[in-house]
């Protein structure tokens, strides 16, 4: 499975390079693994509900890291940067919930 | 032209879904991004592409893994600085406290040392015997000097099970019995072990009293008066505070019980230091 092995690959990369994240884009580390974890859940939706597309996942990917990392940063600005990750995290989390329950139903047909 | 006019009339019959229902609602219908039904729908004509992830899919997916590993690796690493800057501030509080003990000591030594040269200089000469001797009785008065001498010890607690504050020992009864102590003739007192000086204050902090300011007692209150054994027991119930202290013990239960030492030593109080106050008479 083609997906399985880049997502090895990377965390294995990521274990062994080690990268030092620069200070200033420390805080949107987290808010944009949660970001890539629902376009991959989603990603991993289409593909069972027999839609997937590449271009779709590459888009859908970039665009939550970064829109997710832009509300944060934009909410640091304005000094509402905790209440606007936990508005993030919540959107996200649903989203990532239920698409989990889809995936559920396509592998176990329940 | 036909088709605009036709969205318009779809838009004032069916709103679109984001204003007809409840936010969780809408995310929790639209989890999947519509692009993927969007793209389905228009490659539905031509399937060419099969739904198959490809080369950039396994770009995004190590991507994906990068992202994540490098997250953990950077969330277990600064927990690692948390801990060890935490290491470095009690090793470094360990040190400061052992070399303000150590310092402790060496000012300890150096009064011991600073008393005997002082002694001996004066010993010299009949003038510093009596400046010796002064120096002595005002220890004594001052709190400077440990003393030893006959006296009373009296022993102070809260009434068995007191409940408010009436059946507890406080502050004032403290100051009273010592002013009643006093008054009785006491030449020297120390409150669990704590000397008395013309600086020493004792006073309620929270629940807990304070002599000298820094030192929180607990009780019993143990208070040793150096002064005539004999007379002072009868001295103190003719004082207006010993009487108050009778009253404490037969109408609150206050525990109080004064007995008659040969012999005691009480500690010398912590170092005075006057750092304003100088003698009225200029040198």
């Amino acid at each position: 499975m083609i997906a399985g092995l880049g997502l090895l690959v990377g965390i294995i990369l990521g274990l062994m390079l080690q990268p030092e994240v620069p200070l200033w884009l420390e805080p949107y580390l987290p808010i944009a693994v949660v970001a890539a974890l629902d376009a991959v859940f989603g990603a991993l939706r289409a593909f069972l509900d027999g839609i997937f597309d590449d271009k779709v996942f590459v888009v859908s990917f970039i665009s939550n890291v970064l829109i997710a990392g832009l509300i944060v940063y934009l909410g640091d600005q304005l000094g509402v940067g905790g209440q606007l990750s936990t508005g993030v995290i919540v959107v996200l989390g649903i989203r990532i919930f239920s698409n989990v329950a889809a995936i559920r139903r396509h592998i176990f047909h329940a | 032209m036909t088709d605009d006019g036709r969205r318009d009339t779809a838009l004032e019959t069916q709103p679109p879904p984001q204003v007809r229902m409840p936010l969780l609602d809408y995310i929790t219908a639209h989890s999947l991004d519509e692009d993927y039904a969007h793209v389905a729908d228009r490659a539905g004509a031509a399937p060419s592409r099969p739904g198959r992830p490809g080369l950039a899919a396994l770009v995004i997916t190590g991507l994906f893994g990068l992202l994540v590993a490098t997250a953990a690796v950077q969330t277990s690493r600064n927990a690692g600085d948390a801990q060890s800057s935490r290491d470095s501030i009690v090793t470094q509080i360990k040190a400061r406290s052992a070399s303000v003990d150590a310092r402790r000591d060496r000012i300890a030594n150096l009064r011991d040392e600073i008393g005997s040269l002082t002694a001996l200089s004066l010993e010299n000469t009949s003038q510093g015997r009596a400046l010796s001797a002064r120096l002595d009785r005002l220890g004594v008065m001052s709190g400077s000097l440990a003393v030893t001498g006959p006296g009373v010890r009296v022993v102070v607690d809260d009434a068995p099970g007191a409940v408010d504050d009436q059946q507890r020992v406080l502050d004032e009864d403290l100051q009273k019995l010592v002013n009643a102590l006093w008054a009785s003739g006491a030449e020297a007192i120390a409150v669990n072990g704590q000397r008395l000086t013309a600086l020493s204050a004792i006073r309620g902090a929270g629940s807990a009293i304070t002599v000298n300011n820094t030192v929180s007692l607990s009780r019993p209150y143990t208070v040793l008066a150096i002064g005539d054994p004999d007379t002072m027991p009868a001295r103190f119930v003719e004082t207006t505070h010993g009487r108050d202290w009778l009253d404490l013990r037969t109408i609150y239960g206050l525990e109080f019980e004064m007995t008659s030492q040969r012999s005691m030593r009480l500690p010398a109080a912590r170092r005075l230091d006057l750092r304003h106050t100088t003698t009225g008479e200029n040198r």
